[in-house]
């Protein structure tokens, strides 16, 4: 068995949402994506709804097995030695998911089964990505959320602390369906100093009991967030924004870090599960990022120290289909091999050959202030906070 | 498929030399092994070489955990196993019972998609570094050069490693007559040294030191007790030679005190810890640390089959290139001095019934365990150098 090819498609689709965070907070809802297909001589495709440059590594894996995906990786992040994984870490990203789903669908499994889980499930948590949303569309989406099991929510937060307050307590009775004490987690972007973390997340604390704050400081950080940590309650999440087991090494080895966010984007498949075992050495969770129709549960599911997560629902599988589910407050997956996912071609040419008439605002850049002072929100910066007639 | 049973035999054999180490310098001459296989409803079953002492915590986790379980869900089951072992703790004979079950588990994993073990985990078939282990202290210096010649001549060896710790003289004549049987000073073969936990700190710098005055040496393995991880530190900080060490410990949580205080240079990995599952985990952590990680010697050279998923593997201990158990036929070869593993589904490892049935033994004799000596008299303290007595036993065995 071989690989012979590839192909990338990119496109923008409309979410049935707009998600947005501090950085952000008036949202968006045009958000640019890509899937790759890696061919081989077989005839069976691999998938990965990333891509990157992955023409400049086709080379390393062309007319090799793919099911030898970790050699490849090897060889790909050799490959790559001299300048950095810099500008091919999607693209290697990328293509290790492929190769894994390519792997898995050769042997006919689920990717959670080719791995060994006993079960194709993760431990959901929700997250609205919602800082441009209404308080009563807060409340639809952790109610909704809360229906299907998930007893612990994230909200974005940062820039108004009696706003922040006031939406926390509307995440918090809207899960309450779910459980009595549900989860609270929050999340500030590296919005905030060190500082401004433990005085903005202590006044929060008075009323509230957080499981975690994520990113209260800069991603690479160790001793502002091992600082952090130190002075509030809540567990410091972070490291969804570091991009290989090197850059997260010094949060661990310098204690930083109470929870590992860990994602797709972090090498692969193949790097994330290393990164996943070194935080298992120093017993701390993981909790993995949010994805399009989910994908990452195949790997969540086998982890030993997986704690819960991410599942923000915005509507944007569109041309993805997949029928993993969310209930009983877990992500389900199935029998369907390798990721599960298959491209509906007839979506995929109506995205392509209709695009949006703006650009995407994603993703995010950093708002003025961060790490200095906060700059509130405007009048009408976000739908509601509409100025007053 | 589903886990039905289990089947064990304990097995002794004869060495081809008299192996031991500082605690055991009058050696042994025997070994032994538990052939572990996992049935199922199919005609597959996962094979695995256990420690004769594990068998009864064996039987007693297939019956309470993997019967009627999914043999592909290797990774959950591990987990389980572990777990129901939460508060005794995995540790120790629980760890050799799980370790066995767990090589066994990914065995039929492969096997199940026709892969050698090499291929399911992902790897790719690129050539294993690799090291010759005599365990050799018990042998004459003739016959210690004698097999590390063999090594380099017959399987192309260019790196040893030779036990020390008793005779410093001595230690330092030997390191130079393997040099020279590895293909002498001119090629650089790879020198390293295991004194398996009979020095103090100060000791281990005190005589590294001397032997860096002679030798390029490339790890001094165990200088220090397995769970001492100032002593290890202060060992590594003390020397050039790198320090190696963990093949003592049994489960991941044993290695955190190495990795929080930078206790090694290199971790030995091996699936006495855990079986397969936490082996890989505990690579991975080193990886995390930019720290190689060395693979043990293991029934016909199954560690193989990892390597080339670790990106931080660094070379493998070899002890018999060619399996003298009898018991089981290996797909790994070493060639030109590199390890190759094979094609055949799963981990290699075939059981020869009839030699099986041959070897079969009721209990683990005297003198066929891994350490029949204990630790040494000394160790820690001051060295115990062998006595004419313990000489001779080595001496009067007539093999290498």
């Amino acid at each position: 068995m071989k690989i012979t090819g590839y192909r990338i498609q990119s496109y923008v689709m409309k979410m049935d949402r707009p998600i947005g965070d501090a950085n952000s907070p008036m949202g968006e809802d045009l958000m640019p994506a890509s899937i790759l297909w890696i061919e081989t001589d077989l005839g069976i495709k691999g998938i990965a709804p990333c891509a990157g440059d992955v023409g400049s590594l086709f080379d390393i894996i062309e007319g090799q097995d793919p099911r030898e995906v970790v050699g490849l990786w090897r060889r790909m992040v050799d490959a790559t030695h001299k300048g950095g994984l810099g500008l091919v870490s999607e693209a290697v990203s990328a293509i290790d998911i492929a190769l894994w789903d390519l792997k898995a669908k050769i042997a006919e499994e689920p990717l959670w089964r080719m791995w060994g889980a006993r079960e194709g499930r993760a431990k959901a948590y929700a997250s609205c990505i919602g800082y441009c949303l209404t308080e009563d569309e807060l409340f639809d989406f952790y109610r909704r959320m809360a229906e299907r099991g998930v007893d612990g929510g994230k909200l974005k937060v940062g820039l108004d602390l009696k706003a922040d307050l006031r939406r926390i307590e509307i995440m918090r009775e809207a899960l309450s369906v779910a459980c009595e004490r549900p989860k609270l987690m929050l999340d500030v972007n590296e919005y905030w100093s060190p500082k401004q973390a433990i005085r903005l997340l202590g006044v929060i604390e008075r009323d509230f009991d957080i499981m975690w704050i994520e990113e209260p400081a800069r991603r690479w950080d160790s001793e502002g967030l091992r600082f952090v940590s130190s002075n509030v309650k809540a567990a410091v999440a972070t490291g969804e924004n570091l991009k290989t087991i090197g850059e997260v090494s010094p949060l661990i080895r310098e204690e930083a870090v109470d929870i590992l966010n860990i994602s797709a984007m972090q090498s692969g498949f193949t790097g994330c599960r290393q990164i996943a075992n070194f935080a298992h050495a120093y017993e701390l969770p993981v909790s993995m990022m949010n994805c399009q129709a989910n994908f990452m549960a195949h790997l969540a599911a086998v982890l030993p120290n997986h704690l819960a997560m991410e599942v923000v629902d915005p509507g944007r599988e569109h041309c993805l289909q997949h029928s993993s589910i969310v209930d009983e407050g877990f992500i389900l997956l199935n029998e369907d091999p390798g990721l599960g996912l298959s491209i509906d071609d007839g979506i995929l040419n109506t995205l392509i050959s209709n695009p949006p008439e703006r650009e995407s605002n994603f993703p995010f850049p950093r708002r003025e202030g961060a790490g200095l002072y906060v700059k509130g929100l405007a009048p009408g910066e976000v739908v509601w906070n509409e100025p007053k007639p | 498929m589903k886990v039905t049973g289990v089947e064990t035999a304990l097995y002794a054999y004869e060495l081809d030399r008299c192996m031991g180490d500082a605690n055991s310098p009058s050696g042994r001459v025997r070994g032994s092994g538990c052939v572990v296989e996992l049935l199922t409803d199919e005609e597959l079953t996962g094979v695995a070489v256990a420690t004769g002492g594990a068998m009864s915590l064996i039987k007693q986790l297939v019956e309470g955990v993997l019967i009627g379980s999914d043999p592909r869900s290797v990774q959950g089951l591990f987990q389980r196993m572990n777990d129901v072992h939460f508060k005794g703790g995995h540790d120790g004979i629980v760890n050799d019972a799980i370790a066995a079950l767990d090589v066994a588990l990914w065995d039929l994993k492969a096997k199940i998609y026709g892969e050698p073990l090499w291929k399911i985990l992902g790897g790719d078939q690129r050539p294993i570094h690799c090291y010759a282990s005599g365990i050799e202290l018990p042998m004459s210096d003739d016959r210690m050069f004698e097999w590390y010649s063999r090594m380099h001549k017959d399987y192309g060896f260019r790196g040893g490693k030779l036990k020390v710790g008793l005779e410093q003289d001595a230690d330092m004549r030997r390191i130079g007559l393997m040099q020279d049987a590895l293909g002498g000073p001119e090629v650089q073969p790879m020198l390293l040294i295991d004194a398996n936990e009979y020095w103090s700190p100060k000791q281990a710098i005190r005589k590294v030191r001397e032997m860096e005055e002679l030798f390029d040496l490339t790890w001094v393995e165990e200088p220090a007790r397995r769970w001492d991880f100032r002593g290890l530190r202060r060992v590594k900080d003390g020397v050039k030679t790198a320090v190696c060490a963990g093949e003592n410990l049994d489960i991941l949580g044993d290695f955190l005190a190495y990795f929080h205080h930078d206790s090694v240079d290199v971790i030995q990995a091996s699936y006495g810890m855990g079986g397969i599952t936490c082996a890989l985990q505990i690579a991975d952590a080193a990886y995390g640390h930019d720290l190689p990680v060395t693979l043990g010697g293991s029934p016909g050279m199954i560690h193989a089959h990892l390597a080339s998923i670790m990106p931080n593997f660094m070379t493998m201990e070899v002890v018999d290139p060619e399996p003298k158990d009898g018991v089981f036929t290996t797909d790994v070869r070493i060639v030109d001095g590199w390890a190759y593993p094979g094609d055949r589904p799963g981990n290699g490892l075939q059981i020869d019934y009839d030699a099986l049935e041959r070897q079969r033994v009721e209990f683990v004799p005297a003198g066929a365990g891994p350490s029949p000596l204990g630790r040494r008299e000394g160790a820690g303290l001051y060295e115990v150098t062998p006595s004419m007595e313990e000489r001779a036993v080595a001496e009067d065995t007539g093999l290498l």
